[in-house]
């Protein structure tokens, strides 16, 4: 179910009433539930891998802390998922649900299963590590499978082609379980964090499994921590009307740059970006600034429905943008950027792989293999790799090169020093859009071919286009300029009530008028 | 205890109802029938208690502002054209309805010639029209017949049921400022800034482009069967009524070079003719320009005309009108005015 669709629209309310009609615990009975549904409505026979991370982390969890899960639950636990897929099979035609698949499932819970069971035979003091490596194993390896596999096989077939060698052809069909990255990474996270002593082991599994399925944030972040949100979960919590405030004021912005923002601005960025267009420099330009927006657009109110969903229920989640395009240097950007997933690869990759402790060398090697990974992380296409690395390099630079460093000085002085930093960065960021959007290399030097050309008449008239892309853009960027202040993209609170009105009704307004284009969110992808 | 709502909140609701509420008050009557999209079969009609019917533009019909006597005033010929931007014209005055009556007082016929014809109306919503035209004695109804707004038909038809339907994802399109606001974005103000290239390939909610897109043949068929269906009942329907029905068939100018050209009746002028008889009338807007050297100065594109082709159009149609003159009841008429007028 997207956020986008009235289905959403009446189930958040309707499970916003039952859940403050409900005693403690049921909360979490019905937030588990509400957020099955929730990712069935995309495929049901998904929520068996999402029950696999889950169990898999909730006992790997466990015994990292040294307590072992009785076998028979652990057997019943691991054989679940496969149990999901046979009632399920009962309803769904066996194309999309076939023996082979259920015994995949149930090969994996035995996995899981003697796994648990061997790695308990350990001694005490390399059970933690065993537990932590099979968990990422483990994980990681469904990501693998679902996410990269069909990647890798090709380019290794490519690859095999190019030096002369023969290969058959294997045609793999894989669909891509929406969300599988975010809450793979949200588990794992979590599972580390209880390996160094920084959470403790949720010893509920219906809180863990609601931590893991939280229906607001589990498509597509933010990517919670377990120190954050489970203490959230496990409290019972009164409603208050600073709930129903904040909450719809952040759907509210959520929808107004979801609906006006990036839907809008999605036309022009995908006619550009699309391999038939004949291409100017203008247009060139025009079509990365609206993917720019419609991108940040996109994901950021994305993140701020989910953000005001889970704040309608009483629970903070974490902020995700702070201002981006007004970031000074690469470094600074990625901190505004998609905040829970940079710091995530920073605490779990960048400072355990040395961080910037050691030689200037070494820190230019995490910070590539870090933003490598981080590209790799949004897709199986070697356009994000190139992209990553396309960011780690800026990182890099403005470590190295005194004069960048200078410039991207967040504690600079002088506001034109500033003005300027933030537009470098702005136009940097911009060709790294280019590249993230480019469905391939070919049509990235599409891109870069027609900033040469600037004739009028290799392409369709572009002014009125950037008038459009005006006309959506501005009042963003005006809700950015109010809300600086307090450097929370949502916050008006420093404005007026009537002024908070007259804008609220403009953007319900506005949002209205762009209804109707039902594009889905660019990071369901990933 | 803190209030469940901000005044913030509670102040854009204000705002909102305000402007819902000032919409339906003070734009009453051009709401009126607006969200049945031209299947009302009122909207735009006024039938006021003076005894004349005035058309005004409402509920998306932008009807040439006129009026006219409820009641045929004796020995007047009164004619109705219906139809869509082609019969509408460039203007009003400009348009053949007009330059009809004027032809038609030339040639000594006291004629009312009222222009009924609305711009993407194709033949569903040129029934809806007919229907209430009838209502008003007309002596002649024309129906222009053309076959490029099925689409446009079917999607307004679609919105009326919509609108109507209880579906929640309706439910917002039911406040009148939404819609409106909806409407001028996707289809007017600001969708201009799109060029038509880019609308039609990637703009997923422009409804023209979606059904113009539209790869289904048998639904394209099926459209146009409906089409010719619903056109073969407005004759009917003028028959029943003993209302004399003149059917002009649209065609296209289709230019194939500098000096070449053709027209594309588009399998209308069969239509046009099996309707023929009994009552019912044809007259093939091919015919009228096929026999010029060079039509290319009447067309302003393949099928609207300019002024002066709307002026050979109503020649034409006086010619008919004179050539039946007994059978459309002329020399009654001419009867009526002479015992009524004294």
């Amino acid at each position: 179910m997207s956020f986008i669709t009235w289905q959403y629209l009446l189930f958040l309310p309707l499970v916003l009433i039952l859940y403050w009609q409900l005693p403690g615990r049921w909360r979490l009975v019905l937030l588990l539930i509400a957020s099955y549904i929730f990712y069935a409505c995309w495929d049901v026979r998904f929520l068996a891998l999402v029950m696999t991370t889950t169990f898999v982390d909730y006992v790997c969890a466990l015994s990292i802390e040294g307590k072992k899960t009785a076998s028979p639950l652990v057997l019943v636990l691991a054989l679940l998922p496969a149990a999901w897929l046979t009632s399920c099979s009962l309803f769904l035609p066996a194309s999309h649900i076939n023996l082979i698949i259920i015994g995949v499932a149930a090969a994996l819970g035995l996995v899981f299963f003697t796994g648990h069971e061997l790695i308990w035979r350990l001694a005490p003091e390399k059970r933690g590590r065993g537990f932590l490596v099979f968990s990422v194993v483990f994980c990681l390896s469904i990501l693998g499978f679902f996410k990269y596999f069909g990647f890798f096989l090709d380019s290794a077939r490519t690859m095999l082609e190019f030096l002369g060698l023969q290969t058959n052809r294997v045609l793999l069909n894989i669909i891509l379980p929406v969300g599988i990255s975010f809450y793979t990474f949200q588990s794992l996270g979590y599972v580390i964090d209880v390996y160094r002593g920084q959470s403790p082991a949720c010893a509920s599994l219906l809180t863990f499994a609601t931590f893991d399925a939280f229906f607001p944030q589990m498509v597509a972040g933010p990517i919670e921590r377990g120190r954050h949100l489970i203490p959230q979960l496990e409290r019972t919590t009164a409603f208050a009307p600073e709930h129903l405030h904040d909450g719809l004021r952040l759907v509210l912005v959520g929808f107004f740059k979801k609906v006006f923002v990036a839907d809008n601005c999605a036309i022009l960025a995908n006619y550009v970006f699309d391999p038939q267009t004949p291409l100017n420099g203008y247009w060139a330009v025009l079509g990365v600034v609206a993917f720019a927006f419609q991108i940040y657009g996109d994901f950021s109110g994305y993140t701020d429905i989910a953000r005001g969903s889970a704040k309608l229920l009483g629970i903070d989640l974490v902020i995700n943008f702070r201002f981006p395009y007004f970031a000074r240097n690469p470094s600074d950007f990625w901190g505004r950027w998609h905040i829970s997933l940079s710091t995530w690869f920073r605490d779990y990759l960048y400072i355990p792989l040395g961080g910037n402790r050691g030689t200037k060398w070494e820190t230019v090697r995490n910070l590539a293999v870090t933003m490598l990974l981080a590209g790799l992380w949004h897709g199986a296409n070697w356009i994000f790799v190139l992209w990553g690395a396309y960011h780690g390099t800026l990182l890099i630079l403005y470590r190295v090169v005194p004069a960048l460093r200078s410039l991207g000085d967040e504690k600079a002085p002088s506001y034109l020093q500033g003005v300027l930093a933030v537009a470098l960065m702005w136009v940097l960021t911009l060709a790294g859009w280019a590249i993230f959007r480019s469905p391939n290399l070919q049509q990235l030097g599409v891109w870069l071919a027609a900033l040469g050309h600037w004739q009028t008449s290799l392409a369709l008239p572009w002014a009125s286009s950037s008038i459009w892309l005006l006309i959506h853009i501005v009042p963003l960027i005006l809700l950015q300029f109010l809300t600086w202040k307090y450097q929370d993209e949502t916050n008006l609170s420093r404005l007026a009530w009537p002024v908070r009105g007259v804008i609220y009704a403009l953007m319900i307004l506005m949002i209205v008028s762009s209804t109707g284009h039902d594009i889905e969110f660019i990071y369901f992808q990933f | 205890m803190k209030r469940l709502f901000t005044s913030a909140f509670l102040g854009a609701l204000l705002l909102l109802v305000l402007g819902e509420l000032g919409a339906r008050v003070f734009f009453a009557q051009d709401i009126s029938g607006r969200f049945e999209y031209g299947y009302s079969p009122d909207a735009g009609f006024d039938v006021r208690p003076d005894g004349t019917v005035q058309l005004f533009r409402a509920g998306g019909r932008r009807f040439h502002p006129q009026s006219f006597p409820r009641h045929r005033p004796p020995g007047t010929f009164r004619v109705f054209v219906i139809g869509d931007s082609v019969p509408r014209g460039p203007s009003f005055k400009g348009a053949y309805p007009y330059q009809l009556g004027a032809e038609l007082k030339r040639h000594h016929i006291p004629a009312e010639s009222v222009n009924m014809a609305l711009a993407g109306y194709g033949a569903r919503r040129c029934q809806v029209v007919l229907r209430k035209a009838l209502e008003f004695e007309p002596s002649l109804i024309i129906l222009h017949v053309n076959d490029s707004n099925k689409y446009e038909d079917e999607r307004e038809y679609r919105r009326s049921q919509e609108f109507k339907s209880w579906h929640p994802r309706n439910w917002p399109m039911k406040i009148f400022i939404f819609r409106r606001l909806y409407e001028a974005k996707v289809e007017k103000v600001f969708w201009r800034l799109v060029p038509e290239q880019i609308r039609l390939k990637f703009a997923a909610n422009d409804p023209d482009a979606q059904l113009a897109a539209n790869p289904d043949q048998d639904e394209v068929k099926a459209r146009i069967e409906l089409a010719r269906e619903t056109t073969a009942a407005s004759a009917a329907l003028a028959r029943a009524r003993h209302v004399p029905l003149l059917i002009i068939t649209q065609c296209r100018l289709m230019r194939d070079g500098p000096k070449s050209f053709h027209f594309e009746d588009q399998g209308l002028d069969a239509l046009g003719r099996s309707l023929a008889g009994n009552g019912v009338y044809w007259l093939s807007m091919k015919d009228v320009f096929a026999g010029l050297p060079d039509p290319r100065p009447y067309f302003s594109d393949t099928g609207h005309l300019k002024k002066s082709g709307h002026l050979l159009m109503a020649q034409a149609i006086t010619q008919m009108i004179l050539q039946d003159e007994q059978q459309l009841g002329l020399t009654a008429l001419r009867r009526e005015k002479k015992d009524g007028g004294g």
